[in-house]
């Protein structure tokens, strides 16, 4: 449930500035609400002081829990519920079974860990994303602002904003509708009215 | 901050912006089918739609239509198995080997050397649910509960490894891939005029916002799947190389198959990716991203691997003589030798080789050159499995066993589906998604864009005092 | 260019190790300790009667064609023989692993090793003393001693029609044969350190140079372009003549990789232990977690490949069940001595290291991979043991004072030939044309 409404957005072209930039607005006390970008910045998410990652921790769990169910399977299968004698091994014959652990952890793994990442990102197949510029999957590094989260002035921020060289500088404002997106209404809105005025205002 | 060395090559040359990366690459799926992508999946479809007839006759009939009365007969259809199973290395190997080992060059080539290895392993899949015989029961090669006393698949069987192996490689694969285009498909929908378009990349790209958060667990996620891609993408050739070498047929047991057959099938898919990016690159005009640096590091690759195999064909040999083992010392003999010695040494010639060849920079960064060899390779690849297969069961320990073998229609129909399938699922994924990376190339562009190179710098990613720090640093 | 970058660390780059004192001390004590436990060991062998343990009893696995025929039965020097084979094997391939790790750097191009690789590079120092042991061993073991390590040296075995006449080895006597042997013995050794004099003279060169210079480097990456071709096949010829002719009727296809991985695993972990007790003498201060991180990363990695190639061997031969295969492991596992062994070896090569380092911070922390490294050092030692010792001791094998004394003094003889020779050279290659990519290298 997004609330807030009023952001101040600063767009940078070069990603050494944005670094600096980044540094910069939050020396000064400014919260930065977020920062979206094209491709993936190494140190930027340190720079905005995030904590790292904990997607390999979930890995682990899933590729722990994918061992145990391997093992498990194969030894009550073979060795309790149906015992045969296969090649002169015993029924249980660890060796044999290396092969198809290994495969269920890594199954476990991968699939667990990137459905963990789905969910906690929030990303499906009817996630209708809100966005502050539209060049941000393209060419620009987009910075946005919570105006309702800070203390300083907006005009503050803005001269924050400009003496680390943003390349543009502008505010943006969302309604409700737009704040909390509907798949729905999005929907209707993308074939109602076409693409170029759909319910999330472009910046082109 | 990151420092690169002048001795290495840019990554992407013609002095291209962000901006003309995403203009390059989302034009070709923007854009209207051209004529000769038409034909080309025409074509495609053509042969699939054969080849399916056959294939369709193959299932209603019975795999008898492969001649399937010694086990030799079977040896077309094993090898098209491994040779595509082989063919779906390479992109995973790109992707995930390569990005543990730091190659940048690799964001030009892994989208599209990724989509041709999951193809390809939908063709070996196909050959495995022919097998079968009766498709429609394959479902049985699955541990499931069932009405026959609960009598399990045997765990012991590499046969079942394989079942585990390929559909976790197929779907791990998958979802690699998948979340390597979700920021790509964003930057399409961003771009979408078209409702529809829009429409179907929104959905696709599952509401991507590109959101620093995002990126880092996207980035983690990515490295944890390339650690477990890794030795998953061995343990799949491996356990295709048991499938021969657990058992005691002299010729297929022996202990080096497992890398060996590895080292091949990187051989082999570095090839496959090299034919098809050679002909992307020329159709799309990629060459700013796709440079001779990175066709030349293909190319040591294939040096790198194709000897490998040649140490392996060797060890296999003085092992074989050293074992004083009387039937393996017949077998590698009479593969040399024997009846087979023309596929035998198609296969040296093939593998071995002419790869050497690519010792020669000149060779090695010659555009015709490199297509060439890389289909020689892929023949070369394709006689190893049959050397292996037909050798080795053509005169086995069974005397009644022995015979010639010769393919029958439908086993040669059935291979020229596998091809149609492979190509028009080839040419629907680089017409309807990017064929490089956006997001991977973007994010190595200033490393590598030679506008910036003499003073290329990005910051470290340890937080410096803002007393120590330098605003710029002029080389 | 130097300069700009000295702005938040600064780099001395002309920083040479000095062979101390008390670093010499440290060398002599284990090498002392070494000397006390081997003497002990010696003592108690000759003392105590022909050495036969409790365990001797419970063996009851081996190649029937190989134990001995009578004419050279077990006397306790056997096992010192056996003892200086297995340390050869060991330092051997940690030394040329030390040269391969060098080379193979510049061969791919590899930028953040740049600060650590003249440890490595070092390690080739001790080429001709390790070389000259194996030779040494070898042709005292095969002329003058017991034909302990090699049953195939036995002239006796290749007399048609005699009770010792054994067909299989006589089969093989085109390639195991005395001669030969010893020739490829000098071929490999030899080459070896002509590669290795070849890279070193080259990186030295290098040094003397005013500024940054890329000559040097073309020409060593095609130095050792040529060294890993020629060593992709010394390496394994080298693992067939020096581990696997032991178990005379055996073979296996893998064993070659199967040596080389295991050699790589130490090699790796012995360079990383080398940086890490620099650093800790306040040296290397422009290596940072990151280097620290990317050789834990090489430990870690090849002890997983290492397990691979283990097990794929193991499990082929496990499965197919071949009785002329199978003999290898039976003779290990089906002894109530070897078999312990057998399973600490996977557990110290493959779990200990896959559980303790998988972690990010693990591969960061100099305590850990510290403590890891002597781990899998250690852990490699025993897999040399278990390769050489049931082969040639068969169930006279034994642990104790002997084998650790003697591997304690071959540790200080290693030790101390590659800090003299790290000694002889700055620590830093200062012009290599990618330093400044090591030096700035953050993952």
């Amino acid at each position: 449930m997004e609330t807030n409404k009023h952001f101040l957005v600063g767009v940078f072209n070069d990603q050494d500035d944005l670094l600096h930039a980044v540094e910069h607005i939050r020396h000064k006390g400014v919260k930065i609400h977020e920062v979206y970008t094209p491709y993936p910045i190494h140190t930027l998410e340190h720079v905005l002081g995030y904590k790292r990652s904990w997607m390999p921790k979930a890995a682990f769990m899933f590729g722990a829990l994918g061992t145990t169910c391997a093992i498990t399977m194969q030894s009550w299968m073979l060795g309790y519920d149906w015992p045969m004698i296969i090649g002169g091994k015993s029924f249980i014959a660890i060796p044999d079974f290396v092969p198809v652990t290994f495969e269920t952890t890594v199954l476990f793994a991968a699939f667990g860990m990137s459905f963990t990442f789905f969910v906690s990102q929030g990303l499906g197949l009817f996630k209708v994303p809100r966005i502050f510029d539209i060049r941000a999957t393209d060419d620009k590094l987009v910075m946005a602002i919570d105006l309702g989260k800070n203390k300083l002035a907006e005009a503050d921020i803005k001269a924050i904003l400009s003496e680390s060289h943003a390349d543009e500088i502008y505010r943006k404002d969302f309604t409700d509708a737009e704040n909390n997106p509907t798949f729905m209404g999005y929907l209707i809105d993308l074939f109602n009215n076409g693409v170029t005025v759909s319910g999330r205002k472009l910046i082109r | 901050m990151q420092v690169i060395s002048t001795v290495r090559e840019p990554l992407i040359t013609g002095g291209k912006t962000i901006k003309d990366v995403t203009e390059d690459i989302c034009k070709q799926v923007e854009g209207a089918p051209s004529k000769s992508w038409i034909a080309a999946f025409g074509l495609s479809f053509l042969l699939l739609a054969v080849g399916g007839a056959f294939l369709g006759d193959l299932f209603w009939t019975g795999i008898g239509r492969w001649g399937l009365n010694k086990t030799v007969n079977w040896a077309w259809d094993i090898t098209n198995f491994v040779w595509w199973v082989g063919i779906g290395h390479a992109g995973t190997l790109i992707s995930a080997v390569l990005l543990l080992f730091r190659q940048k060059w690799r964001t030009s080539i892994n989208r599209a050397a990724e989509a041709m290895t999951i193809f390809a392993v939908f063709c070996a899949g196909s050959f495995i649910l022919m097998h079968v015989g009766r498709t429609w029961l394959a479902y049985w090669c699955l541990p499931l509960p069932n009405t026959y006393g609960s009598l399990w698949v045997n765990f012991n069987s590499p046969l079942v490894w394989d079942v585990f192996a390929i559909s976790t490689y197929l779907s791990v694969s998958l979802v690699f891939w998948f979340i390597g285009l979700i920021p790509d498909l964003a930057t399409i929908r961003d771009r979408a005029t078209g409702a529809v378009s829009r429409f179907i990349y929104g959905m696709l790209s599952l509401g991507w916002d590109g959101s620093t958060k995002s990126w880092m667990h996207y980035e983690a996620v990515s490295l944890v799947l390339a650690g477990l891609s890794t030795p998953l993408v061995l343990s799949v050739h491996t356990i295709v190389s048991m499938d021969f070498a657990t058992s005691v047929i002299p010729g297929w047991h022996t202990t080096i198959f497992p890398p060996y057959f590895v080292a091949g099938a990187i051989f082999s898919g570095f090839a496959m990716v090299l034919t098809l990016m050679l002909v992307v690159r020329k159709v799309y005009k990629l060459e700013d991203y796709v440079t001779m640096e990175h066709i030349e590091m293909m190319n040591i690759i294939i040096i790198v691997t194709g000897s490998i195999v040649g140490i392996a064909y060797t060890t296999e040999f003085f092992i074989a003589w050293y074992s004083q083992v009387p039937y393996e010392q017949y077998a590698f003999l009479n593969r040399m030798t024997g009846p087979y010695w023309w596929a035998y040494w198609a296969m040296m010639t093939c593998n071995v080789i002419s790869p050497q060849l690519f010792w020669f920079k000149k060779i090695r960064t010659s555009l015709m050159m490199t297509f060439v060899l890389s289909i020689v390779v892929n023949i070369g690849m394709w006689f190893e499995r049959f050397v292996i297969i037909v050798t080795s069961l053509h005169r086995d320990y069974l005397p009644s066993s022995w015979v010639m073998f010769s393919p029958t229609l439908w086993d040669i129909m059935c291979y020229a589906f596998s091809f149609g399938l492979f190509f028009t699922f080839f040419f629907l994924f680089a017409k309807y998604f990017p064929v490089i990376n956006m997001a991977e190339v973007k994010a190595v562009w200033k490393d590598s864009n030679p506008k910036v190179y003499k003073a290329r710098r990005t910051i470290s990613n340890d937080w410096i005092p803002e007393n120590e720090r330098v605003e710029e640093v002029v080389h | 260019m130097k300069s700009e970058h000295s702005h938040h660390t600064d780099h001395n780059l002309d920083e040479r190790f000095v062979f101390s004192d008390g670093v010499r001390k440290t060398i002599f004590i284990i090498l002392g300790l070494g000397v006390v436990f081997f003497a002990i060991g010696i003592a108690m062998l000759a003392l105590g009667g022909s050495g036969h343990d409790a365990h001797a009893l419970a063996f009851s696995g081996g190649e029937s064609g190989s134990v001995d025929s009578g004419h050279h039965g077990y006397h306790w020097t056997n096992r010192l023989v056996v003892n200086f084979w297995h340390n050869n094997i060991y330092f051997v391939g940690i030394t040329i692993v030390g040269v391969f790790f060098v080379a193979l750097q510049y061969a791919a191009h590899a930028g953040w090793g740049v600060l650590v690789k003249r440890i490595p590079e070092a390690f080739g120092g001790f080429l001709p003393i390790i070389g000259g042991l194996i030779l040494l061993v070898f042709v005292v073991d095969a002329f003058v001693g017991n034909h302990v390590l090699f049953h195939w040296v036995d002239p006796s075995l290749y007399i048609e029609n005699t009770p010792n006449y054994d067909p299989i080895i006589a089969g093989k006597q085109a390639f195991l044969n005395t001669p030969f042997f010893i020739i490829r013995m000098l071929l490999f050794l030899g080459g070896w350190y002509a590669f290795y004099l070849a890279i070193r003279k080259n990186s030295l060169l290098e040094d003397l140079e005013k500024h940054t210079t890329s000559k040097y480097f073309w020409k060593i990456k095609t130095i050792s372009t040529l060294f890993i071709i020629f060593f992709a096949l010394s390496s394994s010829m080298s693992a067939w003549d020096w581990v696997l002719s032991i178990d005379t009727h055996w073979f296996s296809t893998m064993f070659g990789w199967y040596v080389f991985a295991s050699w790589f695993v130490t090699g790796a972990a012995t360079i990383t232990l080398g940086v890490i007790f620099l650093k800790e003498m306040g040296y290397l201060k422009s290596v940072t977690e990151s280097h620290l991180h990317d050789l834990g990363k090489f430990v870690f990695a090849f002890s997983v490949f290492w397990t691979y190639i283990w097990f794929s061997q193991f499990l082929l031969i496990y499965y197919a069940n071949i009785p002329e295969e199978t003999a290898y492991y039976l003779e290990r596992l089906s002894s109530d001595y070897y078999s312990k062994f057998f399973f600490v070896n996977i557990f110290l090569n493959f779990f200990f290291p896959f559980l303790s380092l998988m972690t990010r911070d693990a591969k960061r922390k100099v305590g850990i991979l510290k403590f890891v490294c002597m781990v899998v050092m250690f852990g490699h030692w025993l897999d040399f043991y278990l390769m050489i010792t049931p082969g040639t001791l068969k169930e006279n094998g034994g642990f104790g004072f002997l084998e650790i004394g003697l591997a304690m003094i071959y540790l200080a003889l290693f030790t101390f030939v590659v800090a003299k020779n790290l000694a002889k050279s700055p620590l830093i290659a200062k012009n290599h044309p990618m330093l400044e990519e090591s030096l700035n290298h953050h993952i």
